[in-house]
C-alpha cells in the first residue's frame, strides 16, 4: 500500500475565524461580570465587523505582497502595533492602558433637556467680566471637568484667579463666580433665547484671600 | 459593457497606498511628524500642570504605574521644565537622523509620558494618540531594520524597499482609529444616537464648557433649524466614512472624497464644538501617495 503524499499542514481561515470569535467570547463572558457591564452584543458586533474588514485586507493580493516582503523582525513589529491598538480598544478603558485606548467619540445617545454646564466667571478690578477657563489658562489640558468636591473647585477658582492674574497684573480678578448655565434645547416659544440661563452656585471673594 | 467600464472608472485604481514609498519619504515623514511634537511642546507651558491642586489628579497609563509620591516629584515647577526640556532635547537629537532607533525609542517613551501626563487632568482624550502612536511606530521600524541588517541577513540596499513599511503602518493606524470610532458608535450607541437630539446636545455640552478653541457658537445650534438637521443627518453620513476609513489604503478615489469630507467635519467640530484634531489633519498628509506623484520620493 502506498504512502499518501503528505500535503503540507495549512491553517484553514474558518478555523483562525472560529479560535478569534472563541477568545472574543470568552472576554466578553469575562466582561459581562465587571461593573458597569458592557453590552455583550455590541462588542461581538464590533469584533465580527472588525475581522471581516482585516479579512478582506489578508486575502487582497497586494496586501499580501507587501506582508510577504517584510523581513520578520518588521512584521513582528507591525503586528504588535495594529495587535495593540485592537486590543487597546476591546479594553473599553480610555486611562489604564493609554495609548492603547478603547476608541469613543460621541458613542452614546445623549438626550438631556436642558443641557447644565458650570462655569466660572470672574469679575476684574475694571468691573470687566471674563470666564475663567482651565484649558486656556492651562493650555496643557486638553479637557477638563470641574470637579465636584467644593473644596477642591474652591482651590483651583484660586489658582486660576492666580494664573490670570500673573498675565493682567493691570487688571487683576477680585472675584469669581461659580454659575451653573443652561440651555434648553426645545424651548418654550415665549422663553429668550438670546444668553443661555445662568444661576449663581457660590461666590468667591479672590482679594480678600492675598 | 459599458455599465462595468463606468463603474471600474469610478472605483478607479485599487493599489496599496505607499507600496513604492523610497527613503526620501520615510525622512519627510519623520521630519513632520517630529516637528509637529516639537512645534506642540514648544507652544505649552506644561510647568503651570504643577498649580493645579493635587487632588484634583488621576494618573493615566505609565503615570498609574509611578508610586504617588514619583508622580508629586514629578509635578513640580522644576521637573515639569526639566521634563519639557528633555523631551524637546531629544525629539531634536530625532531630526539628526543619527541612531534614528535609540532617540526615537526614547522620544517615544517621553512622549507616552507627556500625554499620559496631560490627560491626567481631565477625561482620556483621543486627540494626538496617533501621531504618539506614529512615533512608536517609527521607533519600532527603525529597530525592525536594525535587526534586520544587523543579524537577519538583510543589506542596507534592501532596505531601501522597506521604507514603505513604516508607512503603511502609520496609514493603517490612522484609518483604523476612524474605524474603531465608527464601529464603536453604531454598534454601541445603536440607532439612537442619528435618532434622537444627541449631536444638539453635544454641540450645546461642548459650546458652553469651552476649551482652548473658543468659538462660543454651538450652544446656539437648537435655534437654527438648518444646522441642526446638517449635524443629525452628517453623523450618519461621517460614522460611515469613519467605519469605511480603512479604504484609503486601497482606494485612491475613495481618498479623494474622504480628505474633504473629514476636513470638513473636523473643521465643524471646532465651530461648533470647540475641538478641534489638528494633529490628525496634519497627518491627512499621508493619504496623498507622494511616491506615485514624485518619482524622487519612490524607492524604485
Amino acid at each position: 500500500m502506498s504512502k499518501a503524499a503528505r500535503t503540507p499542514l495549512r491553517l484553514h481561515p474558518a478555523i483562525a475565524v472560529t479560535a478569534i470569535c472563541f477568545c472574543i467570547a470568552l472576554l466578553i463572558w469575562k466582561l459581562s461580570f465587571a461593573d458597569p457591564h458592557p453590552i455583550p452584543f455590541s462588542i461581538t458586533g464590533q469584533a465580527c465587523l472588525l475581522i471581516a474588514l482585516l479579512l478582506a485586507f489578508r486575502y487582497w493580493p497586494p496586501m499580501i505582497r507587501w506582508v510577504t516582503r517584510m523581513p520578520i523582525a518588521h512584521r513582528v513589529i507591525f503586528a504588535l502595533l495594529i495587535g495593540g491598538m485592537i486590543a487597546g480598544h476591546f479594553t473599553l478603558n480610555t486611562r489604564k492602558y493609554f495609548p492603547l485606548v478603547a476608541w469613543e467619540i460621541f458613542p452614546v445617545a445623549r438626550e438631556e433637556d436642558p443641557v447644565l454646564c458650570r462655569e466660572m466667571i470672574a469679575t476684574t478690578a475694571s468691573g470687566k467680566n471674563v470666564r475663567l477657563l482651565v484649558e486656556q489658562l492651562i493650555p496643557s489640558i486638553v479637557q477638563f471637568d470641574l470637579p465636584a468636591n467644593p473644596d477642591a473647585t474652591e482651590r483651583l477658582i484660586r489658582v486660576l484667579a492666580k494664573i490670570y492674574n500673573q498675565k493682567h497684573a493691570d487688571d487683576p480678578v477680585q472675584q469669581v463666580d461659580l454659575m451653573v448655565m443652561a440651555v434648553k434645547l426645545h424651548p418654550s416659544t415665549n422663553e429668550s433665547r438670546t444668553q443661555p440661563s445662568c444661576e449663581l452656585l457660590k461666590h468667591y471673594d479672590i482679594s480678600s484671600a492675598r | 459593457m459599458r455599465t462595468s467600464q463606468a463603474l471600474r472608472h469610478l472605483i478607479g485604481p485599487i493599489e496599496l497606498l505607499h507600496e513604492q514609498a523610497g527613503p526620501g519619504l520615510l525622512r519627510l515623514t519623520r521630519l513632520g511628524i517630529v516637528a509637529l511634537w516639537i512645534g506642540k511642546l514648544l507652544l505649552d507651558p506644561l510647568w503651570r500642570l504643577a498649580e493645579i491642586p493635587r487632588e484634583l489628579i488621576s494618573p493615566v497609563g505609565l503615570l498609574a504605574l509611578l508610586p504617588a509620591t514619583a508622580v508629586d516629584q514629578l509635578l513640580t515647577p522644576s521637573c515639569l521644565t526639566a521634563f519639557l526640556v528633555l523631551t524637546l532635547f531629544v525629539l531634536i537629537l530625532c531630526l539628526t537622523n543619527r541612531a534614528f532607533h535609540l532617540t526615537s525609542t526614547v522620544a517615544a517613551i517621553l512622549l507616552t509620558i507627556y500625554s499620559s501626563l496631560i490627560r491626567s487632568f481631565g477625561p482620556a482624550v483621543h486627540t494626538d494618540i496617533v501621531p504618539l502612536l506614529a512615533v512608536s511606530v517609527l521607533a519600532g521600524f527603525a529597530w525592525a531594520d536594525y535587526f534586520q541588517v544587523k543579524f537577519g541577513g538583510g543589506k542596507p540596499s534592501q532596505s531601501k524597499t522597506w521604507s514603505s513599511f513604516p508607512l503603511v503602518t502609520i496609514v493603517t493606524i490612522l484609518c483604523l482609529s476612524y474605524t474603531l470610532v465608527g464601529l464603536n458608535r453604531m454598534l454601541s450607541g445603536g440607532i439612537h444616537v442619528f435618532t434622537g437630539d444627541t449631536m444638539e446636545v453635544w454641540a450645546v455640552d461642548a459650546s458652553l464648557r469651552g476649551y482652548y478653541f473658543n468659538t462660543n457658537i454651538g450652544w446656539h445650534v437648537p435655534e437654527w433649524p438648518l444646522v441642526t438637521l446638517m449635524l443629525r443627518l452628517g453623523l450618519p453620513f461621517i460614522t460611515l466614512f469613519e467605519m469605511t476609513a480603512l479604504l484609503c489604503l486601497v482606494s485612491s478615489h475613495y481618498r479623494w472624497i474622504f480628505i474633504p469630507t473629514m476636513l470638513s467635519f473636523h473643521l465643524l467640530s471646532l465651530v461648533f464644538m470647540n475641538i478641534f484634531f489638528f494633529d490628525d489633519m496634519f497627518l491627512y498628509l499621508l493619504l496623498i501617495d507622494w511616491s506615485r506623484r514624485y518619482p524622487i520620493l519612490s524607492a524604485r
